[in-house]
């Protein structure tokens, strides 16, 4: 304070209305955002920055290391247009991220409604369901890899056991299952955070408007659609967004299970992109397809902050 | 008054230090390679024996996974943190010796009185060579045969291995029997490097090179491993199987032969509950022209090192202590001039020995600055092809339009 | 009549549920029991012929899995504090309000997270080395890590937030306490449950924290459980019963604190903090 004084009168109000808006008004909130932010956008941020400009340059291996690289224009975004890989991949892609996404959200929301009635040891066996949200991804796709395997893999041996299917399904080769077998690791590497979030969703909507809708004479599935889905609306956008980006991130899986083959048939956005940039070490094409993937996020992202607008608060 | 104490102070210890330059002036010298990640390997232990010896220079060594081991060094390259010395796969080598990332060492090696050029076999030499120059030198090599369940061939009435590709798929009809679930034949056929090395050598062996991978030969090839693929055969796994795993399954006893190299001696001679032995990769026709995988690592100094000398002078032990490396670390030295040992272990030397031979046809993948790029639209044009998405020259005639693209045709 | 047996049939449904979901670990820990060559075997065995332990402290030895343990729980724990101390703010403010300013930055929080770690360590890696901190390699990863973390914690926090009553902070307001007051002693204890919950996820998937680590840390000495396995994947050999024993010994100290913790971490989350 004694330092504040020194400079004068104004300047000491000012600091001092400052310091107080810090304990006692917006300054407060704006330090708790900025922090975080700041934050963020050095460690999230630049990076981001740094990729984008990546994709409207030429890169080698000798300017990694710096910001200014020749100008390439959109010569990057055509080459990978071109490629001949490309429209295969935005369809694995699709697939990928689509069924992942709508296995681990419907089986979650099964199991969260299961696992929402009253029984003896339902949450203890709940409990036991959020086993991979601990797995590391590495170990989750190595385990997988062994289940999926056409000839020594368990999940045939299964599946031929229960009379499903009479010879063995090469999960891991055949150009028609290579995308599923990642699609089924990611649904239960998944499973695990949406049905915690969407369990988090369901106990927080209040018993009594489930009693008086019995009384009105609505059936269970009249209640779920008319109380469940609209009091879960934020939840849902959450998960949803939430659930995209991750799935969007999902790497560790593709080398361990598939490598993106066989020629090609399992290689999605995120696992190309790594393969442009590490494996044949062609950084701006790899940017190039990362930043395309932007698009994608930003469209969860404005599902989820939209799906916000609805929340009710407790 | 203060500043001169600490002047004559400098001036002192500095005169120490020039007075005692053997014992002080250590030069760090940085090693990186993928040995000593799991178990003891060639790399971690030469260096530091290294290190050892030598009072005036200090060994940093670390150890990289195989799989982050070239992206490590590009970043660490692009930022100033290179290590003196590196240890590449050789089909990555050229990636750094196109582009001046790797010091040449032409000279030295013309002057040194241990690595001597004309003793290391020309394949792993060509690795190292970019531009008529050396930039390098082979730590080991490998390659790959056909390793054959003798019990399953005598049960089948066959008496000698195959020795043309149709033979081949022929044993493997065969050999197959489902009630046990044995298949004829197993290799790695799978996106990625090791599919390429598999492959390339029958690319070869039909006159046509990575420049040059849409024969007809090639493309016969192909067909027979679809026609082994889709008539169960060979498990259609092979398409997602590493080399290691595939021979897993040779080892134990679902498939009568695999394609493998040396590597898997060790975990044959005690798996497999049967009789093996190793033959020669098959040719397209009898007696036509041989062609094998060439594998291995090469040892190299990078172009930005500070102390060029003290780095040749790693390399130099490296090299003087290469007839070691096969007792110890189960490794073939990619040298003439170097007698492997017998181990007494006879199923181990007999494959050594047709192991050496195949060497002499070992071709080198590349070398090229841009290889991986040229491998991937190999093993793409492979997958597509035993997929049954293209036809074999259909997908080979593709992987060459890349090809071309990438050479700059 | 059947009424008492619907309960119980829900637990046999239940139990049946989680076998096929937890099956893929019943796997991880099978496998390493085996031979190298009965991994191999078709049709698969599913249990081991004969039980091989002394793989584990093999393993445990070879690797010296006490140094990665150890260093990837201090990096979990770093990540974990920097989330909480950043994100709970963070999601308070963006609980507290809604205009355009926060929705913008609500917005940024996930967009911020959009990349692939495979794609951010370059440019963080040469970052990192401009400002030295490639000599505090743990430190580096854990900044790192935690703006991975961050979004997930700050949307899950939030959420809890939104339980807290606003009248009860307004109220806090009106006797007189500070905003930084009210947000430490009626906010915070209030909402204490959820980011505790939280808090315990973001620690446990920083647990397996890999690329970063990769990267940036060097030394044998320093780096995490995760980055040890990956060395398990040598160019021709792939030790695999090591690597699910490695696997084994690496999940299950985390598995235990789980199971031990998660009936806390399901009910600090469902019953939310007031109900």
């Amino acid at each position: 304070m004694g330092v504040i004084m020194e400079t004068g009168p104004a300047v000491g109000g000012l600091m001092r209305r400052f310091l107080a808006s810090l304990r006692d008004g917006v300054g407060f909130d704006i330090l708790l955002v900025g922090a975080a932010m700041v934050f963020l956008i050095a460690m999230a941020g630049l990076p981001l920055i740094y990729n984008v400009l990546m994709s409207f340059q030429q890169v080698d291996m000798f300017t990694l290391g710096s910001l200014i690289r020749p100008w390439a224009g959109f010569q990057n975004y055509i080459d990978v247009v071109r490629e001949p890989a490309f429209w295969l991949v935005a369809k694995n892609t699709f697939i990928f991220v689509f069924f992942s996404m709508g296995g681990q959200f419907v089986i979650g929301f099964a199991l969260a409604l299961f696992f929402a009635q009253n029984f003896p040891g339902a949450s203890t066996i709940r409990g036991l369901f959020l086993v991979s949200w601990v797995m590391p991804g590495l170990v989750v796709g190595a385990i997988w890899s062994w289940i999926l395997a056409g000839d020594f893999g368990v999940l045939n041996t299964i599946l031929k056991g229960l009379g499903i299917i009479q010879s063995n399904v090469f999960w891991k080769s055949d150009p028609a299952f290579s995308i599923w077998a990642v699609v089924i690791a990611n649904i239960w590497l998944g499973l695990a955070f949406n049905m915690l979030l969407l369990s988090v969703g369901l106990a927080a909507i209040p018993r009594d408007l489930y009693e008086a809708a019995e009384l009105d004479g609505a059936n269970a599935l009249q209640r779920f659609w008319t109380i469940t889905l609209p009091m879960m609306r934020s939840t849902i956008g959450a998960v949803l967004s939430l659930g995209l980006i991750g799935t969007l991130q999902q790497f560790d899986l593709f080398p361990a299970i598939t490598e993106g083959g066989p020629a090609n048939t399992s290689t999605v956005a995120q696992y190309w992109s790594w393969q442009m940039s590490f494996q044949l070490y062609d950084f701006a094409k790899g940017a190039t397809i990362s930043v395309m993937m932007l698009v994608l996020v930003l469209i969860a992202s404005i599902i989820y902050v939209r799906s916000t607008r609805h929340e009710v608060r407790g | 008054m203060k500043l001169n104490a600490y002047g004559l102070l400098a001036a002192v210890s500095l005169g120490a230090m020039s007075l005692a330059t053997p014992a002080f002036a250590q030069v760090t010298l940085k090693i990186w390679s993928i040995d000593g990640v799991d178990r003891v390997g060639i790399a971690d232990t030469f260096s530091k024996e290294f290190d050892e010896a030598n009072e005036d220079i200090v060994v940093e060594y670390r150890a990289i996974p195989f799989d982050d081991l070239v992206n490590e060094t590009l970043r660490a390259f692009a930022t100033g943190n290179a290590p003196d010395i590196v240890s590449f796969d050789n089909p990555d080598f050229a990636l750094f010796s196109s582009r001046g990332a790797m010091l040449d060492i032409t000279d030295r090696v013309a002057n040194s009185s241990v690595i001597k050029a004309e003793n290391y076999f020309q394949g792993p030499l060509n690795s190292v060579s970019w531009d008529g120059k050396l930039f390098g030198i082979p730590k080991y090599t490998d390659t790959i045969g056909v390793f054959y369940n003798k019990d399953l061939f005598a049960e089948a009435g066959i008496t000698e291995p195959p020795k043309t590709w149709a033979q081949l798929t022929e044993y493997a009809e065969k050999l197959t029997d489902p009630a046990n679930n044995v298949y004829g034949a197993t290799f790695s056929a799978r996106a990625g490097e090791e599919g390429t090395f598999q492959f390339l050598p029958i690319i070869q062996m039909s006159g046509g090179g990575y420049d040059n991978v849409a024969t007809d030969g090639a493309a016969e090839v192909l067909d027979l491993w679809k026609k082994m693929v889709d008539n169960g055969w060979a498990s259609k796994d092979v398409l997602s199987l590493g080399q290691w795993d595939s021979t897993g399954t040779f080892n134990s006893g679902n498939a009568a032969m695999a394609i493998s190299g040396p590597w898997e001696v060790d975990r044959m001679v005690e798996d497999a509950k049967f009789d093996w032995g190793v033959a020669l990769l098959p040719t397209i026709t009898d007696g036509g022209e041989r062609s094998s995988a060439l594998g291995g690592f090469d040892w190299g100094i990078m172009s930005t090192t500070k102390h060029p000398d003290e780095a040749f002078r790693a390399l130099e032990y490296f090299a003087s202590q290469d007839n070691r490396i096969f007792e110890e670390f189960g490794s073939i030295p990619a040298r003439s001039d170097i007698e492997l040992p017998v181990t007494g272990v006879e199923k181990k030397d007999a494959a050594l020995k047709v192991f050496l031979e195949q060497l002499q046809y070992a071709q080198p993948r590349g070398p090229h600055p841009e290889w991986q790029k040229i491998s991937k639209a190999i093993y793409d044009a492979m997958q597509q092809a035993l997929t049954g998405q293209m036809s074999s020259k259909d997908a080979l005639a593709q992987a060459q339009t890349t090809i071309n693209g990438i050479l700059g045709k | 009549m059947t009424r008492p047996y619907v309960p119980w049939l829900l637990v046999v449904v239940a139990l049946a549920l989680a076998a096929v979901y937890l099956f893929p670990l019943y796997w991880m820990y099978v496998t390493s029991f085996k031979s190298g060559s009965e991994i191999f075997a078709n049709p698969p065995t599913f249990w081991p012929r004969e039980i091989d332990l002394s793989i584990y402290p093999n393993v445990w030895t070879r690797r010296t899995m006490h140094v990665f343990l150890w260093n990837s729980t201090l990096i979990a724990a770093g990540v974990t504090a920097i989330t909480v101390i950043f994100g709970t703010g963070c999601a308070y403010v963006l609980a507290r309000y809604r205009n355009v300013w926060l929705d913008i930055g609500l917005f940024s929080v996930l967009m911020l997270q959009v990349l692939p770690a495979s794609v951010m360590v370059t440019p963080l890696f040469v970052a990192f080395n401009q400002f030295g901190l490639l000599n505090y390699p743990r430190t580096a990863v854990v900044l790192a890590a935690a703006a991975k973390a961050m979004p997930f914690f700050v949307v899950l926090v939030r959420a809890t937030f939104m339980t807290v009553p606003r009248e009860l902070e307004e109220a806090a307001l009106v006797d007189g306490n500070s905003r930084v007051g009210a947000f430490f002693s009626i906010v915070l204890p209030l909402a204490r449950n959820g980011i505790l919950v939280c808090a315990i996820l973001t620690f446990m998937s920083s647990f397996g924290e890999y690329i970063y680590s990769k990267s940036i840390i060097q030394a044998p000495a320093l780096q995490p459980a995760s980055v040890g396995l990956s060395g398990f994947l040598g160019p021709n050999s792939t030790d695999w019963n090591a690597i699910m024993a490695y696997s084994a010994i690496y999940v299950t100290p985390i598995l235990a604190v789980f199971v031990l913790l998660q009936r806390r971490i399901v009910s600090g989350l469902t019953s939310g903090a007031l109900k």
